[in-house]
């Protein structure tokens, strides 16, 4: 089996990682949180990568390699297994300071002679170690050749998480502005037993890459900002082999890659019983039913498919719908025709990815006619107009494959164009030809200066531009904050979700410096142009129009209910709509009109035995009550609905029961009158 | 709808919509269009054009004809209406307008109604309509008034109102001032009660003059640039066609939503979809017995208990590391809460900056909304104006609706085009953009690519000119939804078999076979071995490694006259590598890569070409 790497955090928590400068995070705290965060990555990004967790400084004792006094205070605390909740929850709960100190190079002994026992017959790519200390400890060198030649035959690459930078010896005095506060100069303020144990480690990692070992050396303020980010989830690209063909002789073998396409979420939601949390509790059913008066289940079997040809509906069953439905023969990518690049319009483009097209693996001859093709258009400003085709399954599209040539490669770029019934030819009024929006010189000239400022390229003296806001640097902020949620609640489940995370926030607004440069030309718009916000009186006059001219919502819902020319659920929609639009009028005559309408509303559920939609608006409107200030409303209502219940003859004594169960005066408790609701409904369909 | 989904699926990737995330065109419509077609049927419509063109009422039906097909498509609850005037016979509800024939009631276009339709093109169908209807005398007023009545008679809620007159006669009562003036009160009436009433004017001997009547008749145009009146009489089909369904398509906007400066600087903007990917529409259910429709419902209930479950009573999950993860229904929307419903204006940044290959969905277009905020649309047309003359396009983070995340657009400017015949081709504003984030870009491998001569690239050159064609967006049709409704067309009109369907994006290879000629021969030439074959897959390369190295290398030598003349002919990339190293050794040539093209430029180099 595949196994991609197996990595073990070893991190010291003994007493000296504790200290800290006033107003600082201690050492401890940084470390751990580097801990925390890089854990919280691999269990999202669900890698098959094995972690385990070695402490040392520990109070006890707990490690294989423990002899009378050597290997002490060193712990082993989780073995090599796939980094889950609990370690994080382990990590949160469990890790504090302690009051020992251990060596730290028998703490990585410890790690080494884990790691070697527990891969042992199994294969991995990499073997890691991760060590996270402040250096305090004094450490002997002896056996310091004997480690470095365990590791380099072993295979086990070495990281240094250290609480101040590496970089001292080489830049000697700059300290100040290559770094932020908070960190101290490594040479000066180092113990003798710090300088010590620091050139041991760059022995060490020296020995084992002579180029490039110091680059695995972190301090914990850079590391912590590197893993900020939660990981984004890699995907492997497939490739999609082809035929690109122009006429019925020329082919050129090419492969395909997806190279844009949106990222969506890879989990969804499942739904689980609140009280158990279990989703097998919980079962949507659909039933199937006649629009009669008496809504007549059908069963499934009795039920066979239809299009609808505009007015007509037309039965087509899935064999007959099979038999002639288009059918094509698969696989494909041939050229329609060559066409200028600028007739096929960026705003046009289709699909949701973009395709690079190469040519086929290791075939030479297939990469010059590719080439030959990638070049000829590129000089004609070009494009390729295809016939895109995934496999046979999938259905045909038609669009253009864009020369695109880099300094180290170079493909076309495919991207879907649209079919005739995709576009919409609206027309707009003419901005240009219309006096009453026609912007001033003075209002010109300021949208001019407010460019000027808000421009996020800058080109500096040696002309090389730099972009302020690279938008496809950004992670995509939804994942990030699902994650950070998903994280919260997983390690604290009764608190509230936490508030965005501050660097996420600030990813996504405008760069300081550009807020800072367009303050007066913004200054300047506001002065120039007027914008004014106008009343709304319009939906009044639609809802007039939903329920015809006599304002009777209460009345016309229930007709157009009977009627059935719409669905229920539009029908409930736009008295809700209209319910709503009372509301927004606090005056009791508007109040109980909306009444009127809730009790329509409950009734015709209630009859056409469906009381979700209505339960659910009740629900929300209930939780509205207090933002709204509707509570003289909800008292209405309640008084109104418990007077209509008491003419119910189904269920007297049970809302009798309501009533007594609701407190007078108070706010809440239209559950009650859901659940009642509800009862009600399940006894008319038992009888 | 798992079922049916199964059998349109299209490729695994653009399929899944985000609950409700996608731009999908349909925004909560309210109610119904209507679409009155009032159509001129005296007899000047009849006159045919010389060498044969179509006559005005042919052109008229067979816009008409579209419509009603376009409509089944994308709209069928939309109504249509078609109505004569000027006819011999009359045909309305309650027959009290002479000289009007209503062919069609305001209603939903069906199978029956595009036969009906049919039946009136060509000749065939000049005969049908002077049989049926005949030519007579012209009540405008009349026939106005019979159309308000049609409205009267609709249960359903009508959103936009729309009525067409199709005619050449700029005179239509030929100087009779109370028909004349009748009409125009009629025509007030119904634009009163919201009708926009159009004027399509086809082409006459002598030209059709707008002013001399029907500018009172029709609907002033939004932006009272007169441009509608401007227009030119059509006297082509596909003119008409274009301008019958830049008006027909009602604009619905996704959202409104506000485009923000700065704090306190907020214009109103729309956003519309300009192009959605039509699909074929979903299957409907219906009992078997008497092919009645039937309504689906839905119950959520708990499974031990068999109660219906409210949705206080239900909570939502994820697993991550061997944990279920717990929320609340409304936690769940509050995750993807970043700011309330918006455009935020981020920069801006120089057009080349905006790259092809980041294209992550279909774009949406951006227009003022001046009702909404005041002032709106002249920030928004100085903003556009500059943007597009200092070539910048604005980068904003886009929120369109409420709890959804955040993603960041490009915010491109688009100039007003109208074509010769004053039609807009190109609304004024801008076009959106989607940018992609980190998470959408992928990471490729990026193969080795070697890279053809001068005289290959010459070569292909010419094949790519041979084949150019002016591309159109609306070129293409879709075959998947054109034989679909083929097919359901042919079930309902009880055809023998559905109409062939021309697949338009098939490529016609025997005429691109007859335009090349002999270039693709002498390009294979030029690029590939003799006995080279894209079409199976290179096996060679297995048995070399089999060998085990011992196996006998055939030595083939190239001379120095055939090398010359392959760099002459361009077909020197046709050589293997393994070739040219060796010609490279026989010279005595030193390579510093092994590449193919390192090999070539060594050898052109020495040779001198």
């Amino acid at each position: 089996d595949f196994r991609a790497s197996a990595l073990v955090l070893c991190m010291d928590v003994g007493f000296s990682m504790s200290n800290s400068a006033p107003g600082d995070e201690s050492h401890f705290d940084l470390a751990k949180k580097i801990i925390q965060k890089f854990v919280q990555r691999q269990v999202f990004a669900e890698t098959k990568e094995e972690l385990a967790l070695v402490l040392f400084g520990t109070d006890s004792t707990k490690n294989p390699l423990h002899r009378d006094d050597q290997y002490q205070n060193i712990i082993v605390h989780r073995h090599l297994m796939v980094a889950d909740f609990e370690l994080l929850e382990e990590i949160e709960n469990q890790i504090h300071p302690e009051s020992q100190q251990a060596d730290w190079l028998d703490a990585l002994v410890v790690c080494m002679d884990l790691l070697q026992t527990e891969t042992k017959g199994k294969k991995y790519d990499r073997l890691n170690i991760a060590l996270l200390t402040n250096f305090s400890t004094a450490s002997s060198s002896d056996n310091l050749d004997i480690i470095i030649g365990n590791l380099k035959k072993a295979g086990i690459t070495l990281q240094f998480f250290l609480p101040f930078p590496l970089d001292e010896d080489e830049q000697g005095g700059e300290d100040g502005d290559s770094r932020g506060p908070g960190h101290q100069g490594a040479g000066k303020g180092l113990s003798s037993e710090q300088q010590n144990a620091l050139s041991m480690m760059k022995h060490i990692m020296l020995s084992l890459d002579e180029e490039e070992g110091l680059d695995e050396v972190y301090s914990f303020r850079n590391a912590l900002q590197e893993l900020h980010m939660f990981k984004r989830i890699e995907t492997r690209p497939m490739a999609w082999p082809c035929l690109l063909t122009i006429g019925s002789s020329l082919s050129i073998r090419i492969v395909g890659y997806k190279a844009v396409t949106e990222e969506k979420r890879k989990k969804t939601w499942m739904t689980i019983d609140a009280q158990s949390h279990q989703s097998e509790d919980v079962k949507k059913e659909t039933v199937y039913c006649l629009d009669d008066d008496n809504e007549t289940e059908v069963q499934k079997d009795n039920i066979i498919q239809g299009f609808r040809y505009g007015s007509d509906i037309v039965p087509f069953s899935k064999v007959d719908q099979e038999q002639m439905k288009y059918k094509h023969d698969g696989k494909c990518f041939a050229v329609l025709g060559f066409s200028k690049r600028n007739l096929v319009q960026r705003h046009l483009f289709m699909g949701n990815q973009v395709l690079k097209i190469f040519a086929a693996k290791d075939d030479e001859h297939a990469g010059i006619a590719l080439s030959a093709l990638i070049r000829a258009l590129d000089e004609l400003k070009m494009v390729a107009v295809v016939r895109y085709a995934y496999n046979r399954s999938s259905n045909p599209q038609v669009g253009a494959a864009f020369p695109f040539i880099k300094k180290n490669y170079e493909c076309l770029m495919y991207v879907q164009l649209p079919f005739t019934e995709d576009l919409r030819q609206f027309t707009f009024p003419s901005l240009e030809n219309n006096k009453k929006v026609t912007p001033s010189e003075t209002q010109l000239s300021a949208v001019d200066s407010l460019i000027d400022s808000m421009m996020l390229v800058e080109e500096d003296e040696n002309g090389e531009t730099d972009d302020l806001f690279r938008v496809h640097h950004i992670p995509n902020p939804d994942f990030q904050r699902l994650f950070q949620c998903l994280h919260h609640r997983a390690v604290n489940p009764s608190a509230p979700l936490p508030p965005i995370e501050p660097w996420l926030k600030a990813a996504l607004e405008r760069p300081e410096v550009i807020s800072e440069r367009c303050r007066a030309p913004l200054e300047q718009i506001k002065k120039n142009f007027p914008l004014t916000e106008v009343e709304k009186k319009k939906p009044l006059k639609t809802s007039a129009q939903i329920y015809g001219k006599d304002v009777d919502p209460a009345r016309d819902f229930c007709t157009l209910v009977r009627q059935k020319s719409l669905p229920f659920g539009e029908v409930c929609q736009q008295l809700t709509q209209r319910i709503e639009q009372l509301l927004s009028n606090k005056n009791t005559q508007y109040y109980m009109k909306s009444i009127t309408c809730i009790q329509a509303f409950r009734e015709q559920s209630v009859k056409l035995e469906n009381a979700e939609l209505y339960n659910s608006y009740i629900q929300s409107l209930k939780s509205s009550v207090p933002s709204r200030g509707l509570e003289v409303f909800w008292d209405l209502l309640r008084q109104g609905m418990i007077r209509l219940l008491t003419s119910f003859l189904v269920a007297e004594e049970k809302e009798e029961e309501a009533m007594a169960a609701s407190p007078a005066g108070d706010v809440g408790d239209v559950d009650d009158l859901v659940c009642f609701h509800i009862t009600v409904i399940c006894s008319i369909r038992i009888f | 709808m798992a079922e049916w989904n199964a059998f349109y699926h299209n490729e695994d990737e653009d399929e899944e919509q985000e609950e409700g995330e996608q731009t999908s065109g349909d925004y909560k419509v309210t109610g119904r269009d209507s679409l009155v077609f009032l159509v001129d049927a005296s007899k000047e419509m009849f006159i045919k054009g010389e060498d044969g063109e179509l006559s005005n009422f042919d052109m008229t039906m067979q816009v008409v004809r579209s419509v009603y097909t376009t409509k089944i498509i994308s709209s069928y609850r939309d109504l249509i209406a078609l109505v004569f005037y000027g006819t011999e016979q009359s045909k309305n509800p309650r027959n009290s307008f002479k000289h009007v024939y209503v062919y069609h009631d305001l209603d939903e276009p069906g199978a029956t109604r595009v036969r009906d339709l049919d039946a009136l093109l060509g000749d065939k169908g000049e005969k049908l309509a002077a049989e049926t209807m005949g030519s007579g005398e012209t009540s405008l007023g009349d026939a106005l008034w019979c159309c308000a009545n049609l409205y009267s008679d609709i249960k359903y809620r009508l959103s936009h109102k729309r009525l067409m007159i199709f005619t050449c006669r700029d005179d239509p009562h030929g100087g009779n001032s109370t028909k004349d003036r009748q009409a125009h009160t009629k025509a007030r009436d119904l634009k009163e009660t919201g009708v926009m009433i159009d004027l399509m004017h086809l082409m006459k001997p002598g030209g059709f003059d707008v002013s001399l009547y029907f500018r009172d008749i029709v609907s002033p145009a939004e932006d009272e640039s007169e441009l509608g009146l401007q227009l030119k009489p059509c006297d082509k089909l596909d003119d008409l066609r274009k301008r019958v369904l830049a008006k027909e398509q009602k604009k619905r906007s996704l959202a409104r939503i506000k485009l923000i400066l700065d704090e306190g600087i907020n214009m109103a903007v729309g956003l519309y979809a300009t192009a959605v990917t039509a699909r074929k529409p979903g299957a409907v259910k219906l009992y078997r017995e008497t092919n009645e429709q039937v309504r689906s419902k839905t119950r959520t209930f708990q499974t031990q208990t068999g109660s219906l479950l409210l949705p206080s009573e239900i909570k939502k999950a994820q697993v991550y590391g061997k944990k279920k993860i717990v929320m609340e229904r409304d936690e769940v929307d509050a995750i993807k809460k970043f700011d309330d419903p918006g455009l935020y204006l981020i920069g801006f940044k120089p057009m080349e900056k905006l790259k092809l290959h980041h294209h992550i969905r279909p774009a949406i277009f951006l227009y003022p909304e001046d009702d909404q905020v005041k002032g709106s649309a002249c920030l928004f047309s100085a903003l556009l104006k500059k943007c597009s003359e200092k070539n910048v396009f604005a980068v904003c983070r886009c929120t369109p609706r409420r709890n959804i995340p955040p993603r960041f657009v490009a915010l491109v400017p688009q100039k007003e085009e109208v074509d010769d015949g004053k039609v807009q081709t190109k609304p004024p504003g801008f076009n959106v953009i989607f940018l992609p984030y980190a998470d959408d870009i992928r990471n490729l491998d990026i193969p080795h690519c070697p890279i053809a001569s001068p005289i290959q690239v010459n070569k292909m050159k010419e094949i790519v000119s041979k084949l150019r064609f002016k591309y159109r967006s609306d070129a293409f049709e879709n075959p998947v939804i054109q034989q679909h409704y083929r097919n359901l067309e042919a079930l309902a009109l009880d055809m023998v078999a559905p109409e062939e369907t021309d697949d338009l994006i098939m490529p016609k290879v025997e005429q691109m076979d007859i335009r090349l000629g002999p270039l693709i021969d002498e390009f294979k030439n030029m690029v590939y071995p003799f006995n080279y074959n894209p079409d199976v897959k290179p096996a060679a390369k297995r048995k070399t490694d089999d060998g085990g190295g011992s196996e006998k290398k055939p030595k083939v030598e190239v001379s120095e006259e055939e090398l010359k003349n392959h760099m002459k002919n361009g077909t020197i990339g046709k050589l293997t590598v393994p070739l040219l190293k060796d010609a490279c050794k026989q010279f005595g040539i030193r390579v510093a890569g092994s590449k193919k093209q390192e090999l070539i430029d060594a050898l052109v180099a020495h040779l001198g070409s």
